[in-house]
Parts: C-alpha cells; structure tokens; sequence
C-alpha cells in the first residue's frame, strides 16, 4: 500500500502535472489569441487563401497600375519613347518589363542560391530602375 | 483630348469583368495557394517559397520542362514550313478555293479530347488500322503504348494532324493578300520561283505567320487534353507534358501549393515568350 501511494507521488503525479503543462486536458480550450502575423490566413472562412503577405503584394502591383493610370490621365501619350534596347516603350511597358523581369530575378536566384531575397530583391529594384530611365 | 473618346471604356466594361472573375481571381488564389500548404477543408499553412525552391531544383520539373521544349519546338519547326508548302500549293481562284478551305478547315472543328481518343485507337498496335498495318502487315515494330519513340511519333504526328490547318489557313490569308502586280512585275524580271517566294510572297506573310507561331506556342506550350488522352503521359513518364505532371500534381497527390507554384513557373514563361513574340510583332509597326 504504502509502495503504492509512494508511485502514485513520486512518478505519477509529476508526470500528469508536466503533461497538463504541455497541454494535455486543454485540447477543447480556445486557442490563446496571437499578435499580428503577416503569414496567417487572413480571412479563414474564404475560399481565396489570403493572407496579409500575399495582399500586400497585390495592393503593390494594382497601386503601381492605379499610378501610372493617375499619371497617364494627368499628361496622355504614355511618355513614349525609344529606348537602349531598340523598342519603343510606354509607361506601362516598362512597369510590365520591370515586373516581368523581376520575377525572372528572383526565380532565377531560388533556383541557384535559394533564400533569402535580400540580394534579388535589391537587383529588382536596380532593373525597375533602369527600365524606367533607359528602356 | 475629346471627352468622346473615354466612352470605349464603358464598351470595354462587361469583357473586364468577365476577365476579371475567370482569370483575374483565380490568378491572385493561384499566388496565395503557392505560399502555403494545406490538406483540404480550407485550412492553410503557411509555406513560405519551399514550393518555388524545390521545384526549380527537382528534376522532375526540369525533365518534365524539357519535354515540353521539345514538344513545342519539334510541332512549330514541322507545321510552319509544312503549312506554308500546302497554303502556296492552294489554288487562288477557282471552284477548288472552298473545297479546300473546308478541308483544310475540318481537323481544326474536332473537339480536342475526340482527336486524342481518335489517334489512339488508330494507333492501338492490335486493334488500330495504323498499329495492326505496321505490327502484323508490314512487320514494323510500332508501338505507342510501350515504346517511348513511337509514342513521341505518335503525339507530334497527331499534333500536326489537327494544327498545322491553322498555320495553313493563315498563311493563305497572307498570300492572297498579295497584288497580282507584284507578281507580274516580278514575272517582268524574270525572278525566279524562289526569288518569288524570298522577296515577295514571305515579307508579305511576316505578319500572319508571326501570330501562327505565336498562337501555336501558346497552344502547344499549354497542351493537355490531346497527350492525355492518346497516351496518358506514358509509356513511363516519357510524354508527360508540363501541363500533364501539372495535372497530376494538382487533381492526383492533391499538392495544391506546388501545383500553383508551378502554375506560376509555367504563366511566367509562356508570358515572357507571348511578350517577346508580341514585341517582334508590333517592333516594325511603331517605326
């Protein structure tokens, strides 16, 4: 009896308790709210899978479109011209041939070195750059 | 500028909406399936660019990636020039004309995965005309079901089957767009039937046969229902298109984030080489 009860009080015990720590009787219980993640489902009940970080990616793309839209209405022709590479380019082409080639920069740096995107991130940025002044 | 002008836009409305909802949304749930992971019942997991990076290192992708190189690559360098022989052997003017447009016109009207289920119990090696006539009467070995190369023949032959009428078709539209005086003044100096062709006949044609190519590398590049059907990808894995191991990662292993981050791979090359083709298009126009 008394074996039984030292069990009970030196191996049982301990261990419900380091299990109820570890979350063992709470499986029910509402999970505890988190801060802002940009990775979370952003709305769980959708169907499109958003989350914060894709949305902001988008909001860029249709934000520069909204712009070069503004800038185009404020003074029409597309600011055309020809460019180092022997076309003749609009605004919107060269937001499409920036974009375009970014995503080639950055596949291209996945597939080879992997992340992260700092480096590509920064090439990117130096051929939108060039696309707008030269292209 | 004439405020007149601006009311296109509103004609253009009802097509944007449309593209809006069948390409546009699905596009943006694309990108957020190829970040993220899930097992179904709209639960996702955050994935970050795994999909991307092992995708672009596997060699599935890359096998799979240049088979399609070589599927497209193989049907334009046949159906180009084949489509130009037949449309400058097609009479101009005469009874014929519609009698061979609507020949030419009738592989394109089959539906897709008709043509692929005709080729294949045509090329069955027991039961198909052309199979039974190559294995048993004239003791050819060929067989599309077990031989790689012979179910290569088979997918390029039946591509050219049913398309290379579009490159036809176009090409005649360029010729006879072309005034007799040209012909006339060539035939004044004695040109030859080469030259005829060289300095008359193809600049004429440069633009049709620009958006032949282009409208065959898209088809061909995004090609499912055809390979599918004939021969299922096989045998092994030895005609599985891009389009087919895309297929079978999405609906088959159910891999919703790779199959979109592959998606993506697969929009961004077929964008880049529509951009190039488009840019050669209109480069001379805008001189």
């Amino acid at each position: 009896m008394i074996r039984c009860i030292s069990f009970i009080l030196t191996v049982l015990l301990p261990l419900a308790s380091a299990a109820q720590a570890s979350g063992w009787g709470s499986v029910g219980a509402e999970p505890e709210p988190k801060g802002f993640s940009w990775t979370d489902p952003l709305w769980p009940e959708f169907w499109m899978a958003w989350t914060p970080a894709t949305l902001v990616v988008f909001i860029g793309i249709f934000t520069a479109m909204a712009v070069i839209t503004v800038i185009e209405i404020r003074s029409p022709g597309g600011a055309e011209r020809r460019g180092i590479l022997g076309l003749t380019t609009t605004r919107g082409d060269r937001l499409f041939i920036s974009l375009l080639g970014s995503v080639y920069i950055f596949l291209a740096w996945l597939g080879i070195v992997g992340t992260p995107l700092w480096i590509p991130l920064g090439l990117a940025m130096l051929w939108a750059t060039f696309c707008f002044w030269k292209v | 500028m004439k405020r007149d002008y601006q009311k296109g836009w509103f004609f253009v409305l009802p097509v944007l909406i449309l593209v809006a909802f069948n390409a546009l949304v699905p596009m943006m749930t694309v990108v957020n399936y190829s970040v993220q992971e899930t097992f179904g019942d709209n639960i996702f997991f955050w994935q970050g660019l795994d999909w991307f990076e092992q995708l672009l290192r596997s060699d599935r992708f890359h096998a799979a990636l240049g088979r399609q190189f070589l599927f497209t690559g193989m049907i334009l360098a046949i159906e180009v020039p084949l489509g130009i022989i037949i449309a400058l052997s097609m009479p101009r003017q005469g009874p014929w004309v519609p009698v061979c447009l609507v020949l030419m016109a009738l592989p394109m009207l089959i539906p897709w995965n008709v043509v692929g289920a005709m080729w294949n119990i045509f090329t069955l090696p027991d039961i198909g005309l052309l199979g039974y006539l190559m294995n048993h009467t004239l003791g050819i070995p060929y067989d599309m079901t077990q031989n790689p190369t012979a179910a290569w023949i088979t997918i390029i032959t039946m591509d050219v089957w049913h398309w290379t009428s579009l490159v036809v078709l176009l090409a005649y539209a360029g010729l006879v767009s072309i005034p007799d005086a040209y012909y006339q003044a060539a035939k004044i100096d004695g040109a030859s039937g080469w030259s005829v062709f060289r300095y008359i006949q193809l600049p004429k044609m440069k633009t049709v046969l620009t958006i032949a190519i282009l409208l065959r590398f898209m088809d061909s590049f995004n090609i499912y229902t055809e390979p599918f059907v004939l021969t299922g990808g096989g045998p092994g894995n030895s005609t599985t298109l891009l389009s087919i191991d895309l297929v079978k990662i999405a609906l088959g292993q159910f891999d919703l984030g790779p199959a979109a981050a592959m998606s993506l791979i697969y929009f961004a090359i077929t964008l880049l080489v529509s951009w190039v083709f488009y840019t050669l298009m209109t480069k001379d126009d805008a001189k």
